[in-house]
């Protein structure tokens, strides 16, 4: 038998902690019950995020849109301050897992899990979101790429918890693109994922781009390079061509079950050309 | 739910297990626990070929909780099962033949007891080469997966010959040949393999299991125990799902020797989806050489078919899968010259078994699209072509059958023909957007319905009227989810014109309902309902004849029988049926009915063998499949936008039950066509649980319209043939069909994966 705690507030939360630093931590549990099941995690308690009202929920802040990190996806996808300042995240968040998931599992959760394939985070890169990291008695405000490390690692240390993100407003783009290869429309790991936003002016020439890929590579991928080859240029098939051909090779996929590293490599490009959509 | 009005055949009757199941209350086998229940469980091997040295199970049988640990040595009876072949272990006894095969057998007190216990075991196994490919299996010096086989590793050879074979090339104008390559598919059922069983004070072991042949249990089971099969019980509820998955024993063996050392408690096992995965049967995959040629106007001339079908270590019903692939391999069409092989062999896989379509799944795939390539070679209509060979009734199918049962393919195609997915095709396509490609394909397909000429494709229904005054319905087939149950509901109650609520279902049973063979072969409806038929119309000339004989009437013809009672219509009398059933004896109240399907008398092959394995059948379901397909140039990814399905499986009984046969079947080839990439490295599953194995959800179902042609089948009930399985064999070629016209190239090999179809746009 496993216990499993409750807190309701985060003091209380910081006195288990101490407590029980062994135990693992989750809010909806859509990947900590999975590991736990086939027994990747042997903790002996499990503490659970999701009756602690401090972190959920957001909070338009002017500015700023704060998140609390056990807000559930179904909660962000309904909010109305996300639509209107952050559809790519909305995009993104369409397509992760099923009903049930987004129902259950929190944006805190998909990025403590750290999955290069993790739904949200390409936006978030994107969108430069921050994070907000807390103890016991103090706090820290970091870029969520510094946040992340890599497959399954982050910064955080004992006793640490990843309390909320960050997202400054931003009225610069007009384009909100995000598109995720699965294996199927739903349920689906991503493959690779493309997040894209785009400042576009009238006569169809980038002015602003900023773009990452998800399952490429060890995190999220991010080319200043791609980028340059966008911005200044008028959305055309050439283009998105030239910039497809950088980006396969700013990434670094694997080869798993799911599809070979060439194809990752290929359709990263390739989906850049999507962009053409967008073409004045 | 079933509403109050007398079931009528040809219109929806609604299941009358849906609220049930939708409210929980229906018990499945995987829902039986009990006082004081003993959890069974198994150790398997892990490594697919391997000598078994030693089994060291005493510190397992420390494990705190653990009532029993079983090994080879504990089986009392025989140590091999089997449906045709009896070749697969019980637990093994001394070699390890595939990763799934099971070594011993823990009861203990509780689920975490059971997994220690099972952690605890110690086996001592010495590799052996393995052998992976069936072509490679029967190359001289292959590893050999049963050493005491005289043929190696070849399990059975099928091979049927008709016309001539050698200068028949010369006189076509097109020739195409071809190699395709199918893998394995897992059934995916909701309900993985589960049951329940104890034994009674009267020492009859009871097992409650989630399985499609109650009575051929029986008797493997009894076997395995050593003992007579009256010792012995199965019931079968419904099933969550089988597919032909739970054709044959899976945990019926294991609890039946779990209940004998359970000292009297009942004894649960239940597989978790990767043991359903790791030991369940799956989808023979196939490699198929073809050779087809046809005259110019493309009347077909010659066909020349080599099939090798993976069986994995285990005959299972790999002989009569691979025999039915071959009696189909010629597809529905009229072949003056065909010469049709296959072979089902040994491989250290996992086991291969049946699985809706039998075989025809693969075939169908790789014929119909080689009827595509051929009529492009002569430029020719992809309908027109499949129309001027489509078998009709008095003709010869490819094996040289004469078809006396009714045969609509020529009718699904031509409704095919003139529906607007067909005739509007070229401007559907011509939308396709930026960056899209579409192409529309189809497929005909056919199925035999039931068993074949040599095992007795028989059923036995038994109908009661109860002394409430209730018609009662033995059913003698399962039911898996297909609703045959309520279908024999349907039929009972519309002969005797009783409501729902006037009738009673008993589910099959070993020791309550008669022996109708195996929900499987497209002949559940097909054969029981004939059998039922004929017992429900001598129960209600019973029922009428004795009312007749109380109300002092000349003869029945002034009696009608409704819900509840017998009317004397020239009177108006009337007999509750609670009050006639009090004078009738026990004897009396029942009447059963035997039906045995029709069998060919032709012998195609010569080989004896071969038609022990179900070669050949009289009667065919038949269809004609349309996918369109929308494939995406940046990722390959292919999407079904929108597929049809028209069917001769003869009379309609219930429209709804029919539709979900044909979506079913329609979404289960889907992901065999597009996703469910089952894949399987020396022996071992990579893609072991449902995040690597992809089965379509909702999201990925296209929008499908069924269209069923009803042409009277003469020996069906009310008409009626096979519907369960003939929809599966559609979607691969179909969606392989549109994807080439799509892509101006074909994949083949299977299933078209993005990557797959990337690839082949960026080759093509």
């Amino acid at each position: 038998m496993r216990e499993v705690f409750l807190p309701r507030t985060l003091d209380e939360l910081w006195d288990l902690l101490h407590r029980r630093p062994e135990a693992a931590i989750y809010a909806g549990g859509t990947d900590v019950l999975v590991k736990l099941r086939a027994g990747l995690i042997t903790a002996s308690g499990l503490i659970c995020l999701e009756r602690i009202q401090e972190l959920k929920g957001v909070r338009d802040q002017g500015d700023e849109v704060y998140i609390g990190a056990a807000t559930t996806h179904r909660t962000l996808l309904a909010d109305p301050v996300i639509q209107e300042h952050f559809p790519i995240l909305i995009q993104a968040l369409n397509v992760l897992g099923s009903p049930p998931i987004r129902n259950m599992g929190t944006i805190g959760g998909n990025l403590v899990t750290a999955s290069p394939a993790g739904d949200t985070l390409p936006p978030l890169y994107v969108l430069d979101a921050e994070v907000e990291v807390r103890w016991g008695d103090g706090a820290k405000r970091l870029p969520l790429s510094q946040f992340i490390l890599g497959p399954g690692k982050t910064s955080l240390g004992p006793g640490q918890l990843l309390t909320g993100v960050r997202l400054r407003k931003s009225a610069d783009y007009n384009v909100h693109h995000f598109e995720k290869v699965g294996q199927r429309k739903a349920l689906a790991i991503a493959i690779v994922s493309l997040a894209a936003v785009l400042q576009v002016s009238d006569s169809g020439r980038i002015e602003k781009a900023r773009l990452a890929w998800g399952s490429v590579g060890p995190t999220v991928i991010r080319s200043v390079e791609v980028e340059s080859a966008l911005e200044g240029r008028i959305i055309s098939r050439d283009t998105l061509t030239k910039a497809a051909a950088l980006a396969q090779t700013a990434v670094s996929p694997i080869d798993d079950i799911r599809a070979g590293e060439a194809y990752r490599r290929t359709v990263a490009g390739n989906l850049l050309l999507r962009l053409i959509n967008y073409a004045r | 739910m079933p509403d109050g009005r007398i079931p009528q055949i040809g219109v929806v009757f609604p299941r009358t297990d849906a609220l049930t199941k939708v409210s929980g209350e229906e018990k499945f086998a995987a829902d039986y626990y009990g006082q004081d229940l003993v959890w069974a469980g198994v150790k398997r091997a892990g490594i697919p070929h391997a000598r078994l040295k030693s089994l060291d199970v005493d510190q397992a049988r420390q494990v705190p909780g653990v009532i029993a640990v079983l090994t080879h040595l504990d089986i009392p009876g025989e140590n091999r099962q089997g449906v045709v072949r009896k070749d697969q272990p019980v637990l093994v006894d001394d070699k390890v033949r595939h990763a799934g095969d099971a070594l011993a057998l823990v009861l203990a007190e509780s689920k975490p007891a059971l997994a220690a216990a099972l952690n605890s075991i110690r086996c001592e196994l010495e590799p052996l080469p393995g052998v992976f490919d069936p072509e490679q299996a029967l190359a001289e010096g292959a590893p050999l997966v049963h050493e005491d086989n005289p043929e190696g590793n070849l399990l059975l050879k099928a091979e049927v010959k008709t016309g001539e074979t050698e200068s028949v090339w010369e006189e076509c104008a097109a020739v195409i040949e071809a190699c395709f390559e199918t893998p394995h598919q897992e059934h995916c059922f909701l309900e993985t393999e589960s049951g329940w069983a104890k034994v009674e004070s009267n020492g009859k072991i009871v097992i409650v299991a989630s399985t499609q042949t109650p009575f051929r249990d029986r008797t493997e089971v009894a076997q395995v125990l050593g003992r007579d099969h009256t010792g012995i019980r199965v019931i079968a509820p419904y099933a969550g799902g089988a597919f032909g998955g739970k054709d044959g024993i899976t945990v019926q063996s294991l609890l039946g020797l779990a209940a004998l050392h359970s000292q009297g408690r009942p004894v649960k096992m239940w597989w978790d989806r990767e043991e359903s995965f790791s030991a369940g049967t799956k989808r023979h995959p196939a490699r198929m050489y073809y050779r087809l040629g046809a005259k110019a106007d493309g009347t077909l001339h010659a066909v020349e078919v080599r099939l090798y079908l993976d069986t994995g270590p285990y005959d299972h019903l790999g002989g009569a899968v691979m025999t039915q692939a071959v009696e189909h391999s010629g597809g529905p069409y009229r072949i003056p010259h065909a010469w049709l092989r296959g072979w089902a062999v040994y491989t250290n896989n996992p086991i291969g078994g049946a699985f809706r379509g039998f075989g025809v799944a693969q075939v169908t795939a790789a014929m119909e699209q080689m009827m595509d390539l051929l009529a492009a070679k002569l430029d020719l209509d992809p309908v027109q072509i499949r129309l001027k060979n489509a078998v009709r009734r008095g003709d010869k199918n490819c094996v040289g059958v004469t078809l006396t049962g009714s045969a609509g393919l020529s009718e699904c195609l031509e409704k095919m023909a003139a529906h607007p997915r067909w005739q509007e095709r070229q401007t559907w396509i011509r939308a396709a957007g930026l960056l899209k490609r579409r192409g529309v394909g189809l497929a005909a397909v056919m199925q035999a319905v039931g068993y074949g000429p040599f095992v007795p494709d028989v059923a036995n229904a038994k109908v009661e009227l109860t002394l409430e005054g209730k018609i009662r319905v033995y059913s003698g087939v399962v039911d898996m989810g297909q609703g045959n149950a309520a279908t024999n509901l349907q039929i009972a109650g519309s002969i005797l014109s009783q409501t729902p609520a006037q009738m009673e279902l008993i589910l099959p049973d070993t020791d309550r309902t008669l022996p109708s063979g195996s929900a499987s072969a497209s002949r559940c409806t097909y054969t029981f309902g004939n059998a039922l038929i004929g017992a429900a119309q001598a129960l209600k000339e019973r029922i009428l004849q004795r009312s007749a004989d109380l109300l002092m009437a000349a003869g029945p013809d002034e009696l009608v029988l409704v819900s509840g009672l017998v009317r004397r219509v020239t009177t108006g009398q009337e007999i509750p049926l609670a009050v006639l059933a009090k004078w009738l004896t026990d004897a009396e109240r029942i009447a059963v009915y035997r039906f045995r399907a029709p069998v060919a008398q032709e012998r195609p092959a010569k080989d004896d063998q071969v038609r022990l394995h179900g070669l050949p059948h009289c009667i065919f379901s038949y269809g004609a499949h349309l996918a369109m397909v929308e494939v995406d140039e940046l990722t390959g990814a292919v999407e079904v936008k929108g597929y049809l399905a028209i069917t001769d499986s003869g009379r309609v009984l219930n429209p709804q039950t029919y539709e979900q046969q044909i979506h079913g079947g329609i979404v289960q080839g889907l992901g065999y066509a597009l996703s469910e990439d089952f894949r399987v490295t020396d022996g071992l599953i990579q893609t072991s649980d449902l995040a690597t194995y992809i089965i379509p959800t909702a999201m990925d179902v296209p929008d499908m319209l069924s269209i069923p042609v009803e042409i009277n089948e003469p020996t069906g009930p009310f008409g009626l043939k096979g519907v369960g399985e003939v929809a599966m064999n559609g979607p691969l070629p179909a969606v392989a069909n549109a994807v080439a016209a799509a892509c101006g190239g074909r994949c083949y090999s299977f299933p078209l994966t993005s990557e797959r179809v990337l690839q082949l746009m960026t080759a093509s």
